[in-house]
Protein backbone atom coordinates (compact mmCIF):
# COMPACT_ATOMS: atom_id res chain seq x y z
CA UNK A 1 0.00 0.00 0.00
CA UNK A 2 1.56 3.33 -0.72
CA UNK A 3 1.70 5.93 1.52
CA UNK A 4 1.38 9.88 0.14
CA UNK A 5 4.11 11.80 -0.10
CA UNK A 6 3.76 14.99 1.79
CA UNK A 7 2.89 17.81 -0.66
CA UNK A 8 5.10 20.45 1.32
CA UNK A 9 8.14 17.97 0.58
CA UNK A 10 7.56 17.05 -2.89
CA UNK A 11 8.33 19.46 -4.93
CA UNK A 12 11.51 20.42 -6.74
CA UNK A 13 12.54 23.86 -4.81
CA UNK A 14 11.31 23.01 -1.06
CA UNK A 15 13.26 19.72 -1.39
CA UNK A 16 16.29 21.06 -2.51
CA UNK A 17 15.92 23.74 0.49
CA UNK A 18 15.47 20.75 3.13
CA UNK A 19 18.00 18.61 1.82
CA UNK A 20 20.74 21.43 1.81
CA UNK A 21 19.39 22.42 5.92
CA UNK A 22 19.64 18.96 7.21
CA UNK A 23 22.72 18.47 6.22
CA UNK A 24 24.37 21.88 7.83
CA UNK A 25 23.23 23.38 11.51
CA UNK A 26 22.75 26.55 9.71
CA UNK A 27 22.55 28.14 6.40
CA UNK A 28 22.22 31.80 5.41
CA UNK A 29 19.60 32.45 2.64
CA UNK A 30 22.56 33.81 -0.03
CA UNK A 31 23.87 29.97 0.02
CA UNK A 32 20.47 28.41 -0.25
CA UNK A 33 20.11 31.10 -3.60
CA UNK A 34 23.47 29.62 -4.79
CA UNK A 35 23.34 26.48 -4.39
CA UNK A 36 19.78 25.83 -5.52
CA UNK A 37 20.42 28.68 -8.65
CA UNK A 38 16.40 29.68 -7.74
CA UNK A 39 15.41 33.23 -7.86
CA UNK A 40 15.42 34.77 -4.63
CA UNK A 41 11.17 35.75 -5.29
CA UNK A 42 10.99 32.12 -5.74
CA UNK A 43 12.98 31.02 -3.12
CA UNK A 44 11.81 33.61 -0.25
CA UNK A 45 7.86 31.95 -1.11
CA UNK A 46 8.99 28.41 -0.66
CA UNK A 47 10.94 29.22 2.50
CA UNK A 48 8.20 30.69 4.12
CA UNK A 49 5.78 27.47 2.83
CA UNK A 50 8.44 25.52 4.54
CA UNK A 51 8.67 27.88 7.88
CA UNK A 52 4.27 28.01 7.65
CA UNK A 53 4.89 23.82 8.29
CA UNK A 54 6.91 24.33 11.25
CA UNK A 55 9.69 22.46 8.72
CA UNK A 56 12.17 25.13 9.32
CA UNK A 57 13.46 28.67 11.08
CA UNK A 58 14.00 31.86 9.64
CA UNK A 59 15.79 34.06 11.72
CA UNK A 60 16.48 37.45 10.68
CA UNK A 61 19.34 39.99 11.47
CA UNK A 62 22.12 42.58 10.39
CA UNK A 63 25.25 41.73 9.66
CA UNK A 64 27.84 44.38 9.13
CA UNK A 65 25.22 46.82 8.33
CA UNK A 66 23.00 44.46 6.31
CA UNK A 67 20.30 42.56 6.61
CA UNK A 68 20.92 38.59 7.01
CA UNK A 69 18.61 35.72 6.70
CA UNK A 70 19.66 32.32 8.64
CA UNK A 71 17.38 29.14 8.41
CA UNK A 72 17.64 25.95 9.99
CA UNK A 73 15.77 22.75 10.21
CA UNK A 74 13.49 21.76 12.86
CA UNK A 75 12.87 18.70 15.12
CA UNK A 76 9.39 18.20 13.17
CA UNK A 77 11.46 19.51 9.87
CA UNK A 78 13.73 16.54 10.48
CA UNK A 79 11.21 13.82 11.25
CA UNK A 80 8.92 14.89 7.60
CA UNK A 81 11.94 14.80 5.52
CA UNK A 82 12.96 11.18 7.50
CA UNK A 83 9.13 10.23 6.52
CA UNK A 84 9.57 11.25 3.11
CA UNK A 85 12.34 9.49 2.48
CA UNK A 86 11.14 6.69 3.98
CA UNK A 87 7.88 6.90 1.92
CA UNK A 88 10.16 7.19 -1.42
CA UNK A 89 11.86 3.85 -0.85
CA UNK A 90 8.69 2.33 -0.34
CA UNK A 91 8.27 3.23 -3.83
CA UNK A 92 10.91 2.68 -5.25
CA UNK A 93 11.34 -0.90 -4.07
CA UNK A 94 7.53 -1.84 -5.91
CA UNK A 95 9.22 -0.44 -8.68
CA UNK A 96 6.39 2.99 -8.96
CA UNK A 97 7.28 6.12 -9.87
CA UNK B 1 15.12 25.73 -10.02
CA UNK B 2 11.48 25.74 -9.65
CA UNK B 3 8.40 25.05 -7.66
CA UNK B 4 7.92 21.90 -9.75
CA UNK B 5 6.35 18.08 -8.70
CA UNK B 6 8.83 15.64 -9.35
CA UNK B 7 8.66 11.85 -9.64
CA UNK B 8 10.46 9.74 -7.05
CA UNK B 9 13.25 9.38 -8.73
CA UNK B 10 13.85 13.06 -9.38
CA UNK B 11 13.33 13.56 -5.88
CA UNK B 12 16.10 11.62 -4.96
CA UNK B 13 18.20 13.14 -7.01
CA UNK B 14 17.61 16.08 -5.98
CA UNK B 15 18.25 15.00 -2.66
CA UNK B 16 21.41 13.74 -3.15
CA UNK B 17 23.21 16.15 -4.86
CA UNK B 18 21.66 18.73 -2.82
CA UNK B 19 23.55 16.67 0.53
CA UNK B 20 26.69 17.02 -2.04
CA UNK B 21 26.47 20.30 -2.59
CA UNK B 22 26.14 21.29 1.31
CA UNK B 23 28.92 18.44 2.07
CA UNK B 24 31.05 20.58 -0.35
CA UNK B 25 30.11 23.87 1.30
CA UNK B 26 32.97 24.77 3.59
CA UNK B 27 36.88 24.25 3.46
CA UNK B 28 39.83 25.53 5.52
CA UNK B 29 41.94 27.33 4.50
CA UNK B 30 44.55 26.07 6.08
CA UNK B 31 46.31 29.44 7.36
CA UNK B 32 45.87 28.98 11.16
CA UNK B 33 47.32 25.68 10.68
CA UNK B 34 50.21 26.89 8.99
CA UNK B 35 50.36 29.57 11.81
CA UNK B 36 50.66 27.71 14.65
CA UNK B 37 52.76 24.67 12.61
CA UNK B 38 55.50 27.18 12.52
CA UNK B 39 55.09 28.90 15.70
CA UNK B 40 55.72 25.52 17.67
CA UNK B 41 57.98 23.85 15.81
CA UNK B 42 60.07 27.75 15.63
CA UNK B 43 59.95 27.46 19.67
CA UNK B 44 60.92 24.30 19.67
CA UNK B 45 63.39 24.54 17.43
CA UNK B 46 64.91 27.89 19.35
CA UNK B 47 64.83 26.29 22.47
CA UNK B 48 66.87 22.82 21.44
CA UNK B 49 69.13 25.48 19.72
CA UNK B 50 69.55 27.57 22.71
CA UNK B 51 70.77 24.25 24.59
CA UNK B 52 72.47 22.83 21.66
CA UNK B 53 74.96 25.68 21.62
CA UNK B 54 74.79 27.27 25.02
CA UNK B 55 73.23 30.55 24.67
CA UNK B 56 70.48 32.57 25.64
CA UNK B 57 68.16 34.44 23.59
CA UNK B 58 66.71 37.75 25.75
CA UNK B 59 63.60 37.02 25.95
CA UNK B 60 61.86 33.48 26.40
CA UNK B 61 61.01 32.31 22.64
CA UNK B 62 57.33 30.37 23.98
CA UNK B 63 55.90 33.99 24.35
CA UNK B 64 55.42 34.10 20.66
CA UNK B 65 52.90 31.36 21.80
CA UNK B 66 50.90 33.92 23.36
CA UNK B 67 51.41 36.61 20.73
CA UNK B 68 49.94 34.13 17.85
CA UNK B 69 46.58 33.94 19.73
CA UNK B 70 45.90 37.42 17.94
CA UNK B 71 46.54 36.45 14.41
CA UNK B 72 44.71 33.32 15.60
CA UNK B 73 41.17 35.04 17.26
CA UNK B 74 41.38 37.92 13.78
CA UNK B 75 41.85 34.97 11.43
CA UNK B 76 38.91 32.87 13.22
CA UNK B 77 36.35 35.94 13.60
CA UNK B 78 37.01 36.98 9.69
CA UNK B 79 36.91 32.89 8.87
CA UNK B 80 33.55 33.22 10.02
CA UNK B 81 32.46 36.26 9.18
CA UNK B 82 32.38 34.97 5.80
CA UNK B 83 31.22 31.66 6.32
CA UNK B 84 27.60 31.45 4.78
CA UNK B 85 26.88 28.26 6.51
CA UNK B 86 27.53 26.96 9.99
CA UNK B 87 28.07 22.92 9.26
CA UNK B 88 27.93 20.31 12.30
CA UNK B 89 31.41 19.40 11.51
CA UNK B 90 32.81 23.01 11.48
CA UNK B 91 30.70 23.09 14.93
CA UNK B 92 32.78 19.95 16.56
CA UNK B 93 36.32 21.18 15.53
CA UNK B 94 35.77 24.46 16.37
CA UNK B 95 34.64 23.34 19.87
CA UNK B 96 37.37 20.93 19.85
CA UNK B 97 40.09 23.48 18.76
CA UNK B 98 38.32 25.95 21.50
CA UNK B 99 38.82 23.56 24.19
CA UNK B 100 42.55 22.35 23.19
CA UNK B 101 43.35 26.15 23.49
CA UNK B 102 42.25 26.39 26.81
CA UNK B 103 43.38 23.16 28.08
CA UNK B 104 46.52 24.07 26.86
CA UNK B 105 46.57 27.43 28.80
CA UNK B 106 45.36 25.37 32.11
CA UNK B 107 48.37 23.17 31.29
CA UNK B 108 50.62 25.47 31.41
CA UNK B 109 49.51 27.55 34.03
CA UNK B 110 49.49 24.53 36.13
CA UNK B 111 52.60 23.38 35.48
CA UNK B 112 54.86 26.64 35.99
CA UNK B 113 53.31 26.62 39.52
CA UNK B 114 54.99 23.24 39.63
CA UNK B 115 58.33 24.97 38.23
CA UNK B 116 58.21 27.35 40.54
CA UNK B 117 57.86 25.19 43.47
CA UNK B 118 60.38 22.51 41.85
CA UNK B 119 62.51 25.88 41.10
CA UNK B 120 62.69 26.47 44.98
CA UNK B 121 63.67 23.69 45.61
CA UNK B 122 66.33 23.26 43.23
CA UNK B 123 68.95 24.76 45.73
CA UNK B 124 67.87 21.88 48.30
CA UNK B 125 67.99 19.05 45.30
CA UNK B 126 71.24 20.50 43.82
CA UNK B 127 72.93 20.52 47.32
CA UNK B 128 71.96 16.39 47.86
CA UNK B 129 73.84 15.84 44.33
CA UNK B 130 70.79 15.75 41.96
CA UNK B 131 71.69 17.25 38.78
CA UNK B 132 69.48 19.78 37.25
CA UNK B 133 66.23 19.45 38.59
CA UNK B 134 64.40 21.80 36.68
CA UNK B 135 65.55 20.41 33.24
CA UNK B 136 64.43 17.44 34.33
CA UNK B 137 60.89 18.77 35.07
CA UNK B 138 60.77 19.92 31.51
CA UNK B 139 61.31 16.89 29.75
CA UNK B 140 58.50 15.50 31.66
CA UNK B 141 56.66 19.27 30.85
CA UNK B 142 57.10 17.79 26.66
CA UNK B 143 54.71 14.76 27.11
CA UNK B 144 51.75 16.14 28.26
CA UNK B 145 51.85 19.08 25.84
CA UNK B 146 52.42 16.39 23.50
CA UNK B 147 49.38 14.72 24.29
CA UNK B 148 46.89 17.60 23.95
CA UNK B 149 48.46 18.63 20.43
CA UNK B 150 47.53 14.81 19.28
CA UNK B 151 44.01 15.44 20.39
CA UNK B 152 42.51 17.72 18.37
CA UNK B 153 44.84 16.84 15.41
CA UNK B 154 43.20 13.70 15.19
CA UNK B 155 39.55 14.42 16.17
CA UNK B 156 39.75 16.95 12.87
CA UNK B 157 41.74 14.43 10.67
CA UNK B 158 38.48 11.85 11.88
CA UNK B 159 36.00 14.23 10.82
CA UNK B 160 37.72 15.66 8.13
CA UNK B 161 38.90 11.95 7.07
CA UNK B 162 42.53 13.76 6.22
CA UNK B 163 45.28 11.85 6.52
CA UNK B 164 48.10 13.81 6.69
CA UNK B 165 46.84 15.20 10.12
CA UNK B 166 46.14 11.35 11.30
CA UNK B 167 49.51 11.01 10.47
CA UNK B 168 50.70 14.18 12.80
CA UNK B 169 48.63 13.42 15.48
CA UNK B 170 49.98 9.97 15.70
CA UNK B 171 53.81 11.30 15.65
CA UNK B 172 52.58 13.27 18.38
CA UNK B 173 51.45 10.73 20.31
CA UNK B 174 54.44 8.60 19.45
CA UNK B 175 56.70 11.46 20.64
CA UNK B 176 54.51 11.71 23.90
CA UNK B 177 55.22 8.09 24.55
CA UNK B 178 59.05 8.92 23.75
CA UNK B 179 60.17 12.10 25.41
CA UNK B 180 60.10 10.96 29.10
CA UNK B 181 63.10 8.91 27.91
CA UNK B 182 64.77 10.89 25.95
CA UNK B 183 66.80 14.53 27.36
CA UNK B 184 65.23 17.73 26.34
CA UNK B 185 67.25 18.11 23.38
CA UNK B 186 65.67 15.12 21.58
CA UNK B 187 62.11 16.02 23.13
CA UNK B 188 62.52 19.84 21.39
CA UNK B 189 62.97 18.09 18.27
CA UNK B 190 60.39 15.46 18.83
CA UNK B 191 58.03 18.39 19.53
CA UNK B 192 59.21 20.50 16.44
CA UNK B 193 58.73 16.86 14.61
CA UNK B 194 55.31 16.73 15.58
CA UNK B 195 53.86 20.36 15.28
CA UNK B 196 55.24 20.45 11.31
CA UNK B 197 53.94 17.14 10.72
CA UNK B 198 50.66 17.62 12.82
CA UNK B 199 50.00 21.42 11.72
CA UNK B 200 52.63 22.42 9.63
CA UNK B 201 52.32 20.08 6.43
CA UNK B 202 48.62 19.89 6.74
CA UNK B 203 48.15 23.57 6.48
CA UNK B 204 50.42 23.99 3.60
CA UNK B 205 48.04 21.15 1.76
CA UNK B 206 44.94 22.62 3.04
CA UNK B 207 46.23 26.42 1.53
CA UNK B 208 47.01 25.11 -1.73
CA UNK B 209 43.87 22.85 -1.94
CA UNK B 210 41.62 25.96 -1.00
CA UNK B 211 44.28 28.52 -3.68
CA UNK B 212 43.47 25.88 -6.49
CA UNK B 213 39.21 25.60 -5.95
CA UNK B 214 39.71 29.24 -5.92
CA UNK B 215 41.50 29.72 -9.04
CA UNK B 216 39.05 26.95 -10.61
CA UNK B 217 36.22 28.66 -9.13
CA UNK B 218 37.17 31.85 -11.55
CA UNK B 219 38.07 30.15 -14.67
Amino acid sequence: MFKDLDPILHSQLRLAVMSLLITVKEAEFTFLKEKTNATAGNLSVQINKLKEAGYIEVKKQFKDNYPQTLCNITAAGMEAFNKYVRDLQSYLQTGTT
Amino acid sequence: MEDKPLDTHESLQVISSMIAKAKDSHHDTGIVSILWGTVIGLCSLATWSQIQFDYKLPFDIWVLTFLAVIPTVILSVKENKQRKVKTYDQTAMDAVWICFGVGIFLVVHANNHVFQMVGELKSIVEAAGEPRPAQSFLEYYSAYMLVLYGIPTIVTASIKNFKPMWVGGIICWISALVVPYTNIKVDMLLMALSAITAWFIPGIILYRRAKARRKAAHV
